[in-house]
């Protein structure tokens, strides 16, 4: 994969998930629409945790 | 990108992020316990408890209540009336006068089905505040008031700034490491800059978000200024020259809340501005309300109802930089989708201040090697 794709297109898909779990709280009727917000607002969270895992296991 | 346009961003990010940072750390860290304010105002509170009665008890009269506040301090003013809609709970807001400095504010705590008072709060200036107010005060305006929410609402701009340079930076300098990667052999300079590349990049919505949001609440002050002195003016053009109702011509508030939750069935009305307070108008009760929604319970809605005649005189629109200020709130406390959101608010504010302190750590340790001087190198090595 060239350069470009392979540093932003994580990135670019947790900025995606990030606004779809900011709205999907605020605009849905609780219930399925906050579990939604919350797993998509966590993604980020736990990309840096798989990240910092592997880091650990490399070193 | 041309070496010269990145050198430009380089000094974007620099500068914005070395004047913002220090202020920004502050505000991470006391944004953290606000994230759980309600917990915490729960926790913390040592208010009697509520009287234990049926959930359908009735709301007791809010005559009856300004009528004690009034005995309780004869000869000062009503400024408000809150009718809280998560605990039975009505504030009542006394000034000695009705323009008098807000810091000078008793606010008397009544059950709201009983009447009783449950607690008298003395005005700021007179007690120390507690620990939430301390954090409030450092994160929204310093407790210096206006000049504070300007100067932190700037600071907030160049936080901005320093997010959007970043990401452009990001490009550059995370093609060695690839997304996410550490690399650990390289020294401890590369180890921390991986870092803040990997945490910055997979955060940066939502520092985004929180970070404009934030700047929009600094604005809240200047704009309802703006909004009473054009909308609401407007508003009053009948009025003018009438003489401004006295106290004991003020027609029943219990009344005009009333008229508001008939006039507005899908309303919930939630507070009562008094007539001259510099929060209302001379003339009008102005009768704040909200939606049922998620969103629309963010959406106030001031109503006024003549306060000599009881009569609802106009259900006001508001303007859309204020419903803009609405919707930002929000956004900006992490408060409107039960605990879950609010721990990964709170675990993203920590990612946050990681961000910045590996900011500053990148920068006391590249004044030997400084970021151009990284981009050269960069740039000779492709």
């Amino acid at each position: 994969m060239s350069a470009l794709p392979r540093i932003w297109t994580w990135p670019l898909v947790l900025a995606l998930l990030t606004m779809i779990g900011l709205l999907s709280a605020l605009l849905g009727e609780g219930g399925v629409w906050w579990a939604l917000s919350w797993l998509a607002l966590a993604a980020p969270l736990l990309v840096i945790a798989v990240c910092l895992l592997k880091v650990g296991q490399s070193s | 990108m041309s070496s010269q346009a990145l050198k430009r961003w380089a000094f974007v990010h620099k500068w914005t992020s070395l004047v913002c940072t220090v202020f920004l750390l502050m505000l991470c860290v006391t944004g953290l316990p606000l994230v759980f304010r309600e917990e915490l105002a729960d926790l913390l509170s040592d208010d009697p408890p509520y009287a234990v009665l049926p959930a359908n008890t009735p709301m007791a009269n809010l005559d009856v209540m300004v009528r004690t506040a009034r005995e309780r301090y004869p000869g000062q003013s009503i400024n408000f009336v809150f009718v809280d809609d998560d605990e039975p709970q009505v504030s009542v807001g006394i000034l000695p006068s009705p323009t008098a400095d807000p810091g000078l504010m008793h606010r008397m705590k009544f059950d709201a089905r009983t009447g009783e008072v449950l607690k008298d709060v003395a005005p700021m200036g007179q007690r120390s505040p507690d620990f939430l107010e301390v954090m409030l005060h450092l994160h929204r305006d310093l407790f210096i008031d206006l000049p504070g929410e300007l100067f932190l609402g700037a600071m907030g701009l160049l936080f901005v700034a320093a997010t959007v340079s970043g990401m452009v930076l990001y490009a550059p300098f995370a093609r060695k490491a690839g997304f996410g990667g550490v690399r650990q052999q390289r020294g401890r300079r590369t180890r921390w800059l991986d870092l803040h590349n990997l945490l910055g990049v997979t955060t940066l919505a939502w520092t985004l978000v929180v970070g404009a949001t934030g700047v929009m609440n600094e604005l809240a002050q200047p704009l309802f200024l703006l909004w009473q002195r054009t909308d609401v003016q407007a508003m009053l053009q009948p009025y003018r020259g009438q003489p401004a109702p006295r106290v004991d011509e003020l027609s029943s508030v219990q009344a005009a809340f009333r008229t508001v939750q008939q006039a507005l069935p899908g309303m919930v009305a939630t507070s009562v501005v008094f007539p001259g307070s510099r929060f209302g108008t001379p003339y009008h009760y102005l009768v704040w309300t909200k939606g049922a929604s998620p969103l629309t319970s963010r959406l106030f809605s001031p109503v006024l109802v003549d306060a000599r005649t009881g009569k609802l005189t106009a259900v006001v629109q508001m303007p859309w930089y204020l419903r803009a200020l609405e919707v930002s709130r929000p956004l900006h406390f992490g408060d409107y989708g039960g605990m879950p959101l609010k721990v990964i608010w709170a675990l993203l504010d920590l990612v946050t201040i990681v961000v910045l302190g590996s900011g500053l750590y990148l920068w006391l340790s590249r004044r030997r090697s400084p970021i151009e001087a990284r981009l050269a190198e960069l740039q000779a090595a492709e």
